[in-house]
């Protein structure tokens, strides 16, 4: 239930409601009075999606294209593009039976049905009542079988129903023969949409949970696996056909999901990323171990993984090597070297492994960028260096100095403290005098005058000054930006 | 002193071919372009396939030693190809990360370098491990951890390096105190810059010791870093003290430096 206009409504039924003769849309204190012993709760639209969406995870088994329903669709059923699919499990009836038979152990009852377009499977499986809950709609007999079914069946708006009903318009069949310029004048073209689509005159594209794969290979088990090593050795085995396939096409994987399907209904998704396009099964198989041995909780096989599906969600064409020139010594380097930041960055985590770029900015801190080491970019380092001297090693943000003292306001400190110390200056250069971006938008920051000092220890520090005396309130503050080794 | 006798000279002949041919091939060298410390190491420079510890004096030297460990990085660049792996754990960054802009400047190669940060310093280890076990493709290696190792986790990358024939550069902690299977080990401090005649910096100085050294002699050098030819030379004092202080620095403070540091150096270097 959930509050609706004249009070709160009821907003789903079980089968025992509807046989007491309630519906959706009920008023909640009339339901009661039907039935005094009513049991109700709050209805929590979030968890119902996120079911949905596990549930059409699930269904990844079937076909690669799963579409939740949208809101105008009521969202609580899916689409399943089995094009192609059906055969696999020894045609649509079969296919359908499993189906059936796999959700109702999961405490389901499924209405499903088979049909040419989405819209008349729709239809079906909202509004043709058959026992048991299964129909299919032979090719092109969409046309006969919408025709008996109430215009509720073409997924319009209330608003639009009511009209029609008003009209005195009751099934399908009575739309199919009126004049279509009137019906576009009085209810714009989605009536018409609608009812083109459910009859296949035009194209109804489906919002598709993930990207249909490139490439996928899928396994049912006769013995639900359990342990790290067998969902390994599983995956490995689905590698051999998609690699075949990859190398007719002389393509390598760039993404690769392995699903796990749990016997429970769970789906654990897996998803890897590969720094370069490989048909390696080896390297992939010490990713996939790899990942596992990451996830937070650990394999949670509870029961055990009754099916397991590799999608190849991108791919790239692998340039063919020439292997007898010099050229072919680099290309192997960089093979191996994509496979070693793959590991890096699958145990370590995303962005790990980093080369250092260097930009156009006098900023000190904006001269250097570090970004992932699987962008093929080689960072070129032949430019211009700075003129003053740079640190190799800089703190992450400038830390304050105190206890400074000066001879010269505008000359290098004498001394200063850092993280406790106090450090004696005896020879500093400078000052290097860096101004700031204003182009940049944010607030203004100061001038900076750089000095590179040496304390009496042989230790040297990058300090600066921010703003200078008189243009600051009180004293200039100073910073140590760096150390140089 | 103690003169090595005919019959152990033959053993550590042995002792040297025996280990020269480890499971990554042949015993290859990176030179260090130093006469002066070749002839206390057992080859003709420094072992490829070898674990090389550097360990700062103080913790405040760390950024010396940092700085050392690059210039064996671009002495072991410098004679192999490939890329080098710099493997950081984020509690060892105390004096903050790599700069591209002053790798360079130091002449190290930073177009080559590949930067690995980790969590934790057990996860540097493993990528040590993990880089070094690839393959002979990489040039070099250096780790800088903020946890001390046991033997056996320097006996795991001593193997490891040698099975890649890569050289590893592992900066300890200033405080480390176990015992390592290290090939070398190197203690860094901090010292005063080299000045031109201008009386600016020249050229950053360390004072490194060579603490350890299997089939070889300890021994203990002031060294200047020539970032231009990616070489050490022996810190030369005597230019630097003809220097006059300019006349508006503080002449009490730079020529009680200039004197003090400058014996340092010289006495070391004859004691050899």
């Amino acid at each position: 239930m959930s509050p609706g206009s004249g009070g709160t409504r009821l907003v789903a039924l079980n089968a025992a409601a509807w046989r007491s003769g309630l519906a959706p849309g009920d008023l909640l204190s009339n339901a009661r009075s039907k039935i005094l012993d009513l049991q109700s709760c709050d209805a929590d639209p979030a968890a119902d999606e996120a079911a949905l969406r596990q549930l059409a995870l699930w269904c990844l088994r079937y076909t690669p294209i799963v579409a939740p329903w949208d809101a105008a669709s009521g969202a609580d059923g899916l689409f399943l593009d089995i094009t192609g699919c059906a055969h696999l499990f020894g045609g649509e009836t079969r296919l359908l039976a499993d189906l059936a038979a796999r959700l109702r152990r999961f405490g389901l009852q499924p209405r499903l049905a088979v049909a040419d377009t989405a819209g008349a499977a729709w239809a079906a499986a909202r509004h043709l009542h058959r026992e048991p809950d299964t129909s299919i709609i032979p090719p092109d007999g969409q046309d006969r079988v919408l025709r008996e079914l109430p215009l509720a069946a073409l997924r319009l708006d209330t608003e639009a129903l009511d009209t029609l009903c008003r009209l005195g318009f009751r099934r399908i069949g009575e739309l199919m023969h009126q004049p279509r310029a009137p019906l576009v004048a009085r209810f714009g073209t989605s009536l018409i949409e609608r009812l083109d689509q459910a009859l296949g005159r035009v194209a109804e594209p489906l919002t598709p949970l993930q990207p249909p794969p490139c490439y996928r290979a899928q396994a049912t088990f006769a013995e639900a696996i359990m342990t790290q090593a067998h969902v390994i050795e599983a995956a490995v085995r689905l590698m051999r056909p998609l690699m075949r396939d990859l190398e007719r096409d002389s393509a390598g994987i760039r993404v690769l999901r392995l699903l796990l399907f749990r016997v429970d209904g769970e789906v654990l998704p897996l998803e890897i990323g590969l720094a370069a396009p490989t048909r390696d099964a080896a390297h992939i198989a010490r990713l996939l171990a790899m990942r596992l041995e990451r996830l937070p909780a650990g394999l949670e096989a509870d029961f055990g993984f009754e099916a397991a599906a590799l999608h190849v969600m991108a791919a790239e064409r692998i340039v063919p090597r020439q292997s007898s020139l010099d050229t072919a010594d680099a290309a192997g380097d960089q093979e191996y070297l994509a496979a070693l930041i793959d590991r890096l960055q699958h145990r370590l985590g995303p962005g790990s492994g980093q080369r250092l770029y260097p930009r156009q900015s006098h900023i000190p801190e904006r001269a250097v960028v570090a970004r992932r080491a699987d962008e093929d970019v080689v960072p070129d380092w032949q430019i211009e260096t700075p003129a003053g001297s740079r640190p190799p090693l800089m703190l992450a943000s400038p830390e304050e100095t105190a206890d400074i003292m000066a001879t010269v306001p505008e000359g290098p400190p004498r001394r200063f403290r850092w993280r406790g110390v106090l450090h004696e200056v005896a020879h500093a250069e400078g000052p290097e005098r860096i101004a700031p971006e204003w182009w940049h938008p944010g607030p203004r920051e100061s001038e900076r005058d750089y000095y590179v000092v040496e304390d009496t220890a042989g230790r040297r520090f990058w300090l600066y000054r921010a703003g200078h005396y008189g243009a600051v309130q009180g004293a200039p503050r100073w910073y140590v930006h760096g150390v140089f080794p | 002193m103690f003169k090595p006798t005919g019959q152990i000279t033959t053993l550590r002949q042995l002792v040297g071919r025996l280990e020269a041919t480890g499971p990554g091939g042949p015993q290859t060298y990176f030179s260090l372009s130093l006469p002066e410390i070749h002839c206390h190491l057992p080859g003709p420079g420094l072992p490829c396939g070898a674990l090389h510890e550097v360990m700062a004096a103080a913790h405040g030297d760390t950024p010396a030693s940092f700085g050392f460990s690059l210039a064996l990085m671009s002495c072991a660049l410098e004679a192999r190809g490939g890329p080098a792996f710099l493997v950081l754990s984020r509690q060892a960054a105390d004096f903050g990360k790599p700069y591209g802009h002053g790798l360079r400047q130091l002449g190290f190669d930073v177009g080559r370098l590949l930067l690995v940060e980790t969590r934790s310093g057990k996860d540097a280890l493993w990528a040590m491990e993990e880089i070094l076990r690839a393959g002979s493709g990489v040039a070099a290696v250096a780790g800088m951890i903020e946890t001390d190792i046991d033997l056996t986790m320097s006996r795991r990358l001593s193997l490891s390096a040698s099975s890649g024939n890569t050289p590893l550069v592992l900066l300890r902690p200033s405080g480390a105190t176990g015992t390592s299977a290290a090939i070398t080990r190197w203690r860094v401090a901090a010292a005063p810059a080299a000045r031109d005649h201008f009386d600016s910096f020249a050229g950053w100085r360390w004072q490194v010791a060579l603490e350890r050294c299997r089939q070889g002699r300890a021994g203990q050098w002031m060294l200047e870093w020539d970032h231009a030819a990616h070489r050490f030379r022996l810190a030369e004092i005597v230019a630097h003290r003809a220097v006059s202080p300019r006349p508006g620095q503080p002449p009490a403070v730079n020529r009680a430096i200039g004197n003090d540091r400058s014996a340092a150096p010289l006495r070391s270097g004859v004691a050899r």
